[in-house]
């Protein structure tokens, strides 16, 4: 399979001068770069060098372009940032633990607004993409909440640092983090692993467990590494389900997602795991019983620079259970 | 024809020159003291020095003032301003949609979600959030005001043959408040989506981050109108304090003011939810406190009703955007922190407690 992100790429371009722009009213330099973002044309006439990310994710995204320097803020940053990029980290400015509204946003007087998600764009919220754009500050949001239909959800994640790659002149880092995420991928694939079922238990709310469905990343980690989600008919990203459902589809390997760095109660992997042995029908299970069982980061399981480290360590697990019989 | 009489004279008593002077004065401070908090208040959060304020009104006006950057003059002129007009237009509103219904229904107790509009609301919002509209222009605002009024129609449907009692009129309002509650919450489970779930639970609860010019300008006409009609209505909301029965005596078309005002209350406490979401204890409480001030004759008890509620819910909002800064607190919780202390004080001044 040839590089399907090249071919699916959103339209990107670096126009020349003789090139008129749609409007007509600002016409690009040569310099200028044209990105399409979730339902946006985003125009960059120069680097931007005041950009604020509203997540965690989209945070992670730029700290690994090497950016940093270029970041006027960053909000909502739910766990730990990887340790790899604390440093880096530690010199941009909160401007606020929760979800960023629009009056911090615009004192902050970004250049550029990045976002792993669309519903961040609201009136109540950093306000919307349409009034930011008014005030000329383009909003990029993340091709992974905004699927296609065909593009996988890991390639969407590509097209994401290419398209920051160009918008912060970062191309050189963003082909590289690009090409060293393939490798990782194609290394996991290169193994022939025992077709196995697997579950993935994201967090237990009330009682009631949260599991991967066909939308999220889980599921094709999970065909990466030749193993199948249990869920895979469920066209969500963490549906929740049953802890009977859970035990009727049998699965042969339970992953856990470790949330301990959130810190609310029940969120410890041990935590969930203690849950599902106390339940007197997943206790019961194969797969609990024999200890088939592969703990990740919670955080790595959803769509960002560090979901590689989930599948690496999710092979690693099937490797291990498979070597052990 | 003797409980007219006893009427006439309880109605007559307060209206003495003294009392007139008093409420006069009231209103004058407290329009006074809407204006000033007004003022104040746009200076108060992130950013923007009062300087910078004059420079983003002084542009406006056409005035020679050096420029803002656009960012700030747009955090300013697009957020803040109508920001803190849209408290004052929603306190306003609901203040005096509580005045009224606590007349309506004879009750202590209503407030202007009594009527299961809020409900309706809310069931409006989660649609829209769940389908996935919320990034809309028109959005959560918009469904939220659809669902309002769908509930507010059905409430109607439901009255329409009866005789329109106050009791009647809770009770079906509650019924239809209920029904809308369960859909909300089969809607949300259906989806099973933690993160709308969020969504609406803290829209639910209030705010006024979403505030933008044209909420205002929706909100002030529709507020300039509903007051009015409450207000025309003041004598017969004096009468149905005593019951539909000498209301009617003394000359007052019960049904079709009843209507009227349930119409009215109900547009504008749908237009404020949709605006900000439902904010509680302002309706329910300022009544009270403004009954305690000023007597419950409804000519004095709405207007001022009106100042105090937009006086309130200023200051609560102003105070949402600082004590937590850079976190917003849904303005909902505040009001009901700051007004319990108040209503207590109101009631100590008062020698009942």
């Amino acid at each position: 399979m040839s590089h399907p992100a090249r071919l699916g790429l959103a339209l990107v371009a670096v126009l020349t001068a003789s090139c008129t722009a749609p409007g007509g009213a600002q016409a690009p330099t040569a310099q200028s770069v044209v990105v399409d973002s979730c339902g946006k044309r985003l125009t960059f006439t120069g680097t931007p060098q005041r950009a604020v990310a509203l997540d965690q994710s989209s945070t992670e995204t730029l700290l690994a372009l090497g950016v940093q320097d270029r970041m006027a803020g960053t909000a909502n940053i739910k766990t730990k940032v990887a340790p790899k990029y604390a440093d880096a980290y530690a010199k941009i400015p909160v401007l606020s633990p929760k979800i960023l509204t629009a009056e911090p946003l615009r004192a902050a007087n970004p250049d550029v607004v990045v976002s792993g998600f669309r519903e961040l764009f609201t009136a109540d919220r950093a306000g919307t993409r349409d009034e930011l754009e008014a005030l000329g500050v383009p909003t990029f949001v993340s091709a992974v909440n905004c699927p296609d239909g065909t593009t996988p959800a890991f390639e969407r994640l590509f097209r994401d640092y290419e398209n920051l790659g160009m918008i912060f002149g970062a191309t050189e880092r963003a082909n590289q983090l690009a090409a060293e995420q393939r490798a990782i991928m194609a290394e996991v694939q290169a193994v022939k692993r025992e077709p196995v079922k697997v579950v993935w238990v994201y967090s237990v709310f009330k009682g009631v467990p949260y599991v991967a469905g066909r939308d999220g990343m889980p599921s094709q980690i999970s065909r990466i590494a030749g193993a199948a989600n249990v869920f895979d008919d469920l066209p969500q990203e963490w549906p929740e389900a049953s802890w009977e459902e859970i035990a009727r589809r049998d699965p042969d390997v339970i992953v856990i997602g470790d949330l301990s760095e959130r810190g609310n109660p029940g969120d410890k992997a041990s935590e969930k795991l203690a849950m599902m042995r106390e339940h007197p029908v997943v206790s019961q299970l194969k797969a609990l019983k024999d200890n088939k069982v592969i703990e990740l980061n919670g955080i790595e399981m959803d769509p960002s620079v560090r979901t590689v480290d989930a599948l690496r360590a999710f092979a690693a697990g099937l490797d291990r259970i498979a070597g052990r019989g | 024809m003797a409980e007219a009489a006893v009427l006439d004279e309880a109605v007559e008593v307060p209206v003495t020159p003294v009392r007139r002077d008093k409420s006069v004065l009231l209103t004058v401070v407290s329009l006074a003291v809407l204006i000033v908090s007004l003022v104040l208040a746009v200076g108060i959060g992130v950013a923007a020095s009062w300087p910078e304020i004059g420079r983003s009104v002084g542009m406006r006006l056409g005035l020679p003032v050096v420029p803002l950057p656009r960012l700030l003059d747009s955090l300013i002129w697009d957020l803040r301003l109508p920001r803190v007009l849209l408290a004052a237009l929603v306190g306003a509103a609901l203040a005096v949609c509580g005045a009224a219904l606590q007349s309506v229904t004879r009750n202590s107790l209503a407030d202007p979600y009594l009527l299961g509009v809020s409900s309706g609301a809310s069931t409006g919002a989660v649609v829209v959030v769940v389908l996935g509209f919320a990034g809309s222009q028109l959005g959560v605002t918009g469904g939220a005001l659809v669902g309002a009024l769908v509930a507010f129609g059905l409430l109607m449907l439901l009255l329409k043959r009866t005789g329109l009692d106050s009791s009647r009129i809770v009770l079906t309002g509650v019924v239809v408040g209920q029904l809308f509650a369960a859909l909300t919450s089969l809607i949300l489970l259906s989806s099973g989506d933690a993160d709308s779930i969020r969504a609406v639970t803290s829209w639910l609860l209030g705010s006024l981050a979403s505030a933008r010019w044209t909420s205002v300008a929706v909100c002030a006409v529709v507020l300039a109108v509903g007051l009015l009609v409450v207000w025309l209505c003041s004598s017969a909301l004096d009468g149905f304090a005593f019951g539909a029965d000498t209301a009617s005596s003394l000359g007052i078309d019960v049904r079709t003011t009843r209507i009227l005002l349930l119409v009215a209350t109900s547009v504008l406490t749908a237009v404020a939810v949709a605006a900000v979401g439902a904010v509680g204890f302002v309706g329910l409480i300022v009544p009270h406190g403004v009954r305690f001030l000023v007597g419950p004759l409804h000519r004095r008890l709405l207007p001022l009703s009106a100042v105090v509620g937009a006086v309130f819910l200023v200051w609560t909002d102003a105070l949402t955007r600082v004590l937590f800064a850079p976190l917003e607190v849904p303005v909902g919780v505040f009001t009901a922190l700051l007004g319990v202390p108040l209503f207590l004080l109101v009631l100590r001044r008062r020698g009942e407690l």
